[in-house]
């Protein structure tokens, strides 16, 4: 008897629970604990030091590097929130034609690989820039794109869409009679608008920016391409790596760690402010938007529009780039195919890496996120509380510090049994796990519990009742999860810069190579695929979800 | 159809205690009503009957066998749910078959046995339609179809009806209680309606704080509950305090006090139940006298609503008890003004017993 119910106990989804227990231990927690504790190791002697963070927080080097990452981090941050908040308010309280069109170019920038702004900024304003050569013609120095400002412009343009989809969202669920209420006490629309809504929204404001600050802080491309000396703590981790390659990466794990604290400290400050602050919405009475005339409808258009247009800027001048002609790389003038031709015969493998590794990474996420997500939304177990707050870590740490911490565990502790190709699998897979978990969970939680119960009933064992019922259910959100994991996988390059080796070079990477070596046509390309299958995706997203918007925050 | 066996059946949450001491015999055939209010645990034991709770202690069987360990895919008892849980993604006739299938029956008698019930549930015509395009009380027909039709040796049920108006909760009870004698199968019914209740059961058993208070026929339930705790659920009741503190037990009615035969000389604090319909109302002061077999109570009206064929009566006692009369529709009480004066008339066998806290037993 007493057997019999210990074999019982062990059910099915407790044995799945465990598995996804000991999958996130090797493949999440290990790597960063192994860089949290090479922080604290003195390369040398391999004894216990705090010396390596007194190092980072005494030399210039590094406390310069920490500033610019948090001053670039906080102002693209505003930028973003400068742009994203006039536009959501713009389009939820006036009547805006194209509104659809707006949404869903501000998402194409959302998912559009991170650093093709950096280096079509370049080719617009950089040294040999349009833009630039166009005021040198007449006798006109305009400041270049390179340094500071630059990637702030860059970051601000890139990560105003989650501020504008989450404040949209918000906007669209602010109860009108507050703002009547507010109106009818003797407020001015301008200041309802600071008084009353703009609070309202804060919640949702707040999210987006902590998103765009941590995304910020975390990217790699963008500086590395615009710094030019510039440096940010991601490019100083990765040349960190790249110089103690033999031995411990031990400065490259320290700053590693300030990366990950900067980003865990954002996000505690935002719950906090978040904890105080909880509106329950009673959507009774809809805000109606408003049809403007004159002048303010036109200036309402304009900025609505030109926002959208200005971020998309890049992504058009890099497919019109891909497909001039060029003489290696050199433009020689008129269009043509030669890009795509030196693709074809100098880095085929670039594109076959890619999509291999992100499809590969696809299936396994696929898989991992039906069976995660139910642990997370019917079992309400410790367990399942704990993988529910593991899937927030790979958000936070950035890309450079998973990789290090993937090749300090895999690489020089393990046998060398992993090959790159593997372990760039399973990286992109470890990171980008989360959003395939995230927009399977939320389909879940539509689902009542009495059908998988109904089916259990029926006679279905736990693992048919789950099969036959609950993934043809959720199966949208099994696919939109899926295609948006996809779109990141594939653009992926700061832990692919640390991870990979001459076979499995993907498309990023040979971009961010190209670029360094103007070789812009390449890069434009390459790059003109990349888009090409993520706006491919988010097209199958929109085929896939009601609510467009929300299926990509 | 089968009987089943529930022995000592313990459920504890951490320290909380869900069901304690559970012993229930259900003949087979029967249709057995848990009754209760919300919390008492009624759905808690029909959840650890379908195997989707575990019992902390304590043994169920059907048919003599012991279920109380088989994981809920095996137990072979069908249930019918409180939102339907009709699968979304399949038709009607799927979703019928689902458990067929699952017993690997062959196609050919699956159609069959689909096509059978789908005309005892009176939904042949939807045979193809997806759940979304049927009305509740539709898709209430196709939970209870899906489950009769695996031919379950217990039909489990938690609050079918409760999702539905009230119009065709009435229609679709009588309907399920036929359905039910035709099949003849054991039935395990969740309900906190107590009209429900009452209509449908061979047996009422009634239920709170997680313990089983009675298990009687409805009438049984009705006119000799077991406790104070049933007498105030089912149905409604008055309760007036007996002073028990002089030789023989009184009830105080005005200035004098109505002596009462209380069985078995009860010692400790008890109270007399009245049934609302058991008062008749008369209007203007009168004399009451214990030696009478009718005992008639001064009040004051307090309210009279009149709800077309009856009326209900407030009226509150000199000791400022409120008691509720509920009667046939009579011109000459509805037009009494408040507070005036008037009688309210119990015949003494009416009157029932209990011990005078909440879960107090009954006297006699």
């Amino acid at each position: 008897m007493n057997l019999s119910l210990s074999r019982q106990r062990l059910d099915f989804w407790t044995v799945v629970t465990i598995a996804i227990i000991v999958m996130l231990s090797l493949l999440l927690v290990l790597p960063i604990l192994r860089v949290l504790l090479l922080g604290f190791i003195d390369p040398d002697t391999g004894n216990f030091t705090l010396g390596n963070f007194i190092e980072v927080f005494t030399r210039n080097y590094y406390v310069n590097g920490l500033k610019n990452t948090l001053f670039v981090g906080v102002l693209g941050t505003v930028g973003a929130c400068l742009i994203g908040v006039p536009l959501a308010f713009f389009t939820t309280r006036f009547i805006v034609r194209g509104k659809a069109l707006i949404s869903t170019l501000a998402i194409l920038v959302l998912v559009s690989p991170p650093f093709i702004g950096a280096y079509a900024w370049i080719m617009i304003l950089g040294s040999n820039g349009v833009v630039t050569n166009f005021f040198g013609n007449f006798g006109l120095d305009i400041p270049t794109i390179y340094g500071a400002h630059g990637i702030i412009l860059v970051f601000s343009l890139k990560f105003f869409p989650f501020i504008f989809l989450m404040t949209q969202t918000a906007l669209n669920a602010v109860n009108k009679s507050l703002e009547d209420a507010a109106e009818n006490l003797g407020c001015s629309p301008w200041q309802r608008f600071y008084k009353i809504t703009l609070p309202l929204v804060f919640p949702a404001v707040s999210t987006g920016a902590i998103i765009c600050f941590v995304l910020a802080i975390a990217d790699f491309g963008t500086p590395a391409i615009l710094g030019r000396g510039f440096r940010t703590l991601s490019t100083i981790a990765l040349s960190a790596y790249r110089s103690e390659l033999g031995g411990p990466p031990t400065m490259a794990v320290t700053v590693s760690i300030l990366m990950m604290a900067i980003s865990m400290l954002a996000l505690l400050a935002q719950r906090r402010i978040l904890s105080k602050r909880r509106y329950a919405s009673s959507l009774t009475n809809l805000p109606v938007p408003v049809r403007l005339k004159g002048w303010k409808n036109m200036l309402v258009h304009v900025l609505s529009h030109g926002i959208v247009i200005l971020a998309m800027i890049p992504s058009a001048v890099v497919v019109y780039t891909s497909f001039l002609k060029t003489n290696g790389p050199v433009f020689v003038g008129g269009f043509g195919l030669e890009s795509y031709q030196r693709i074809w015969r100098d880095a085929p493998e670039a594109i076959t890496n890619s999509f291999v590794f992100a499809i590969s990474a696809v299936v396994f996420i696929t898989i991992a996120s039906g069976l995660i997500s139910y642990v997370i939304v019917r079992r309400e177990t410790r367990a399942a509380a704990s993988i529910d707050f593991l899937m927030m870590v790979p958000y936070l740490v950035p890309g450079v510090v998973m990789a290090i911490g993937f090749v300090t565990v895999f690489r020089n502790g393990f046998p060398d049994v992993f090959s790159a190709a593997a372990l760039l699998i399973m990286i992109y897979f470890i990171r980008r796990l989360p959003y395939g978990v995230r927009s399977t969970t939320s389909s879940l939680r539509q689902i009542k519990p009495s059908l998988e119960e109904a089916a259990v009933n029926l006679g279905a064992t736990p693992l048919g009742a789950f099969m036959k019922v609950t993934v043809p259910l959720i199966l949208p959100g099994i696919i939109v999860g899926s295609l948006m994991s996809f779109i990141t996988a594939i653009n992926e390059l700061s832990s692919t810069l640390i991870i990979y080796d001459s076979g499995t070079i993907t498309m990023p990477v040979q971009v961010y190579v190209a670029v360094l070596d103007g070789e812009f046509g390449i890069a434009a390309a390459l790059s003109t695929i990349l888009l090409l299958s993520t706006g491919a995706c988010v097209y199958a997203v929109f085929r896939f979800t009601e609510n467009r918007d929300s299926a990509f925050l | 159809m089968a009987s089943v066996e529930i022995s000592g059946l313990r459920k504890l949450y951490g320290s909380v205690v869900a069901l304690s001491d559970i012993n229930v015999s259900i003949p087979s055939g029967t249709f057995y009503t848990l009754l209760g209010p919300s919390g008492c645990g009624k759905t808690t034991l029909l959840r650890t009957i379908a195997g989707f709770h575990s019992q902390s202690s304590g043994d169920i069987s059907v048919e003599g066998r012991s279920i109380a360990h088989l994981p809920a895919h095996q137990r072979d008892v069908a249930m019918v749910f409180q939102d339907y849980a009709v699968f979304p993604h399949l038709s009607v006739r799927d979703n019928i078959a689902f458990g067929l299938k699952q017993r690997r029956i062959e196609a050919n008698e699956i159609r069959q046995r689909v096509d059978q019930v789908m005309e005892v549930v009176q939904l042949g015509k939807f045979a193809n339609r997806m759940p979304h395009e049927l009305s509740g009380g539709q898709q209430q027909r196709v939970g209870l179809a899906r489950a009769i039709v695996v031919r379950p040796k217990v039909l489990l049920m938690d609050e079918p009806l409760s999702n539905l108006d009230a119009k065709l909760r009435v229609d679709l009870r009588a309907e399920l209680r036929r359905i039910q004698q035709d099949l003849g199968v054991t039935t395990i019914y969740v309900t906190h309606d107590q009209e429900e209740a009452l209509a449908l059961s061979d047996v009422v058993c009634v239920m709170e704080g997680g313990v089983i208070q009675q298990a009687a026929s409805p009438l049984d339930v009705y006119l000799r509950p077991a406790n104070r705790f049933v007498a105030s659920f089912v149905g409604s009741n008055n309760f007036l305090d007996v002073d028990c503190s002089g030789a023989e037990a009184a009830l105080k009615c005005g200035g004098e006090q109505v002596l009462l035969d209380l069985p078995n000389q009860h010692s400790g604090d008890a109270v007399c139940a009245i049934r609302p319909e058991d008062i008749t109302v008369v209007p203007g002061k009168g004399s009451s006298a214990s030696d009478r077999p009718e005992i008639s109570i001064p009040v004051r009206i307090k309210e009279v609503s009149f709800i077309g064929r009856e009326m209900e009566v407030f009226g509150v006692t000199e000791h400022g008890e409120t008691l509720k009369s509920v009667s046939r529709s009579d011109p000459s009480v509805i037009d009494l003004p408040l507070d005036s004066d008037a009688q309210f008339c119990i015949e003494r066998h009416n009157l029932s017993f209990f011990e005078k806290e909440p879960l107090g037993g009954r006297i006699g």
